[in-house]
């Protein structure tokens, strides 16, 4: 018979305790992996940053600028330290929701983009998260100095409860040097048929494009229905997207997407919108200022040979620009230290030569006028064939259209892609006939939906 | 002693419950109140938790008539229709073949097929929102050279193309991930079965019919099941590659994308709570259908 081996303490500890626990080894292992790792948290806790203001913004071009700021409002303030967080797109939008929901991790201060902005805005009005900026710009001054038609997509019920980050005036960019091959002169372009005329006879289905518009939806129809006059809602609130100016925008749209005379491909973004412009593909498109800044990073090859010019208009002597995108800043009602925030907001907003070296980094033109007379929005652009292009689109600006909103806009706008997108279907399977009759419909249905979602609504 | 005894036989009363307490906790706090909290709610329409106004069966009696839900309860039937009767044959043709003893490199095809389950959804979704590109694409690129398929066919914004391409990237997903099941089951089947039914002459189809089959019938039941479930569930893949608006015309609109744009976009949690608790009803009325056609419940089974 064997001698049964000898065994060390340490191994006779161990396993002691592993046969003496209950349910074997694996259970053990477990155990002990959750108290190291549980007891390995409790010791580093991730404490929450100490700031007096917590900014969140969704754009990262944004975070870096407010971040180079940030210093200055601090040596300002002392004692008052500022959290810039960058918060991605979509999340920023239900962070926030759920933040005002559940009153936790509010932040003091947050941008909000403003497709997403008029749905903050459901509910009682007194119970809104943000707090209403109207007597101070009015206070201070600024209600004067900024242009006033960018306080529409972020007011409610009369009230402000967005400060404007931009304007958003939208140019049209092209490729200089296909359009002098095609023969194009942009100063003939003044009108949208004779841009239209010239787009049929330069368009290559498969292989040449004179813009880029998209059929299914209705983002690229917005410019368009806002140069117009036209609009989702008006003032007071009301659905105005199944109006005169609607109907007329969407007939005169879709002969440009689809069915024969089409001379748009939507061909896609990033990547693809790059290789399309760098390829001739697509030669020109809607700019907006935040769009000229993604034409230089992303279609960089193409530095020299773009340039801007004021979109056509509707009709001789009419508006020659529209707008599409923006951001406002919010003041949340849980904000600790309200009158800090408003000085934020000053110093990050309305601090003219602070807007004018930011509009050298970003293209964005800010919606305080006091601004523009700054010498950065006269520089030349080498992207843009020299162009200043500050001073093109400051020039455009005061005649940008208001863009009204509502909690149901999110709807209305995806409501008008459904009308968008089934136009552009029948327009392609029977021309002209009926197409009308068709459109005013396909309206009708669209906004009596909203309008139903609105009764429903009882706040 | 009496006193001891007293404590020893309360403690082996008690112990049951001590034992289910953690899980009744958490059941109770995590799965119980919400749902309780939802079918309260969905009497109510909603602005966020707080603001709310009573509206009985409005929310229900609504539903029936919102043309967005009706179009998302379509696309979402449409592509459970497509799970059960596309993914599914596909997933048991390919468990079928990769069962074969003689086929060489099988387990590496096995485990080719059942890679892209590995690979998260989020991922999968960027990389097809790619592959679906108008002009350079590569599908497009494929079927243009190979097919003469124009190259600006849009994929995912003409309404047409988007259920087929929502229902080619899940096959491409869950093929592969519902084969394992039926290579399990396959691998189940009594040998001696096979011998018996080819001793009485039965030819490979009649094998499959009245061998195979009934020897894969529980998982077969379990798979469907699972996967129709699944797909009533549709969310992530549209809402990645569409977008939150459900596409062109909302023609990649499911229920739950619907539920999550009432809730979480428009904060009318009560009509939300209206969607969830509709579709809840839906899958298991769906699923109790399928279970009595495919005689799940028979004695023996």
């Amino acid at each position: 018979m064997a001698e049964p081996r000898p065994r060390s303490w340490p191994r006779d500890a161990w396993c002691a305790v592993v046969e003496g626990f209950p349910f074997g080894l694996a259970p053990f292992i477990i155990l002990v992996l959750a108290v190291v790792s549980g007891g390995w948290l409790l010791l580093h806790p991730i404490r929450p940053k100490k700031t007096t203001l917590r900014l969140w913004t969704f754009a990262d071009i944004h975070a870096r600028a407010y971040q180079k700021a940030v210093p200055a409002f601090e040596a300002k303030h002392p004692g008052t330290t500022v959290d810039v967080q960058l918060v991605h797109g979509v999340a920023v939008t239900s962070r926030l929701r759920a933040a005002f929901w559940a009153d936790l991790d509010v932040p003091d201060l947050v941008e909000v983009e403003i497709s997403s902005a008029g749905t903050f805005f459901r509910g009682r009005i007194d119970d809104l998260g943000f707090i209403d900026w109207t007597p101070w710009l009015k206070q201070s001054g600024f209600y004067d100095r900024i242009v006033h038609s960018r306080f529409a997509p972020y007011t409610c019920k009369g009230r402000i409860f967005g400060l404007p980050h931009d304007v958003h005036p939208v140019m049209l960019a092209y490729n200089r040097e296909a359009f002098r091959e095609l023969g194009i002169d942009p100063a003939k372009l003044d009108t949208w048929d004779a841009f239209a005329r010239a787009g049929r006879r330069v368009t290559v289905p498969g292989s040449r494009y004179m813009i880029q518009l998209s059929d299914s939806n209705a983002s690229n129809l917005d410019p368009f229905l806002f140069q117009r006059g036209g609009g989702y809602f008006d003032a007071d609130g009301n659905l105005t997207m199944d109006d005169a100016v609607a109907l007329a925008t969407v007939k005169w749209y879709i002969p440009l997407v689809a069915g024969p005379g089409r001379i748009d491909n939507d061909i896609g973004g990033r990547d693809v919108f790059t290789r399309a412009v760098e390829s001739g593909i697509i030669l020109s498109f809607i700019c907006p200022d935040w769009r000229s800044k993604g034409a230089e990073t992303h279609v960089g090859s193409m530095s020299g040979k773009m340039a801007l010019m004021p979109l056509p208009a509707f009709a001789k002597g009419g508006r020659r620009t529209s707008t599409w995108g923006g951001t406002m800043l919010g003041i949340t009602k849980k904000c600790r230290n309200k009158k800090l925030a408003f000085e934020l907001a000053r110093h990050l907003y309305l601090n003219a030569d602070d807007l004018a070296g930011r509009f050298k980094e970003l293209n964005i033109l800010p919606p305080l006028r006091d601004a523009w007379r700054l010498p950065e929005f006269d520089e030349p652009r080498a992207y843009w064939s020299g162009q200043a292009i500050g001073r093109l689109y400051a020039d455009l600006a005061e005649q940008v259209p208001p863009q009204y909103t509502s909690p149901f806009i999110r709807l209305a706008k995806a409501k008008m892609g459904e009308v968008v997108s089934s136009s552009a279907a029948y327009y392609r399977a029977n021309g002209e006939a009926g197409f009308d009759v068709f459109v005013r419909d396909r309206l009708k249905v669209a906004a009596d939906y909203v309008r139903t979602q609105m009764k429903r609504n009882p706040f | 002693m009496p006193r001891r005894q007293a404590i020893f036989r309360w403690q082996h009363k008690c112990a049951p419950y001590l034992f289910v307490a953690p899980f009744v906790v958490v059941f109770c706090t995590f799965g119980l109140y919400p749902l309780v909290k939802s079918l309260v709610l969905s009497f109510y329409t909603t602005s966020g938790p707080r603001s709310r106004v009573f509206v009985g069966l409005g929310n229900f009696v609504f539903l029936l008539s919102d043309a967005d839900f009706v179009k998302a309860v379509w696309n979402t039937a449409v592509f459970a229709f497509f799970s059960v009767f596309l993914q599914l044959p596909l997933s048991l043709g390919l468990a079928l073949l990769l069962n074969r003893k003689r086929l060489r490199g099988r387990n590496f095809f096995r485990l080719m097929f059942f890679s892209p389950r590995l690979v998260g959804m989020v991922f999968v979704a960027v990389l097809f929102v790619v592959i679906f590109q108008p002009q350079f694409g590569l599908l497009n690129r494929v079927l243009h050279a190979m097919i003469g398929l124009d190259l600006d066919t849009k994929w995912l914004a003409n309404r047409a193309l988007v259920m087929p391409a929502l229902v080619l990237t899940s096959l491409w997903m869950y093929v592969g991930f519902n084969m394992i099941y039926f290579l399990a089951a396959l691998q189940a089947v009594d040998r001696n079965l096979y011998d018996a039914a080819r001793v009485d002459g039965a030819n490979a189809w009649q094998q499959f019919l009245h061998v195979t089959l009934p020897g894969i019938k529980p998982v077969a039941i379990f798979v469907v099941v699972l996967s129709t479930i699944g797909s009533f569930q549709l969310f992530e893949l549209p809402y990645l590659m569409l977008g939150n608006g459900g596409g062109p015309e909302n023609a990649g609109l499911t229920i739950v994308m619907y539920l999550y744009q009432n809730g979480f976009e428009t904060g009318d949690l009560g009509y939300a709570s209206a969607i969830g608790w509709t579709l809840a009803l839906g899958v298991l009325v769906v699923s109790l259908i399928q279970m009595k056609i495919t005689g799940a419940w028979k004695r023996g089974d």
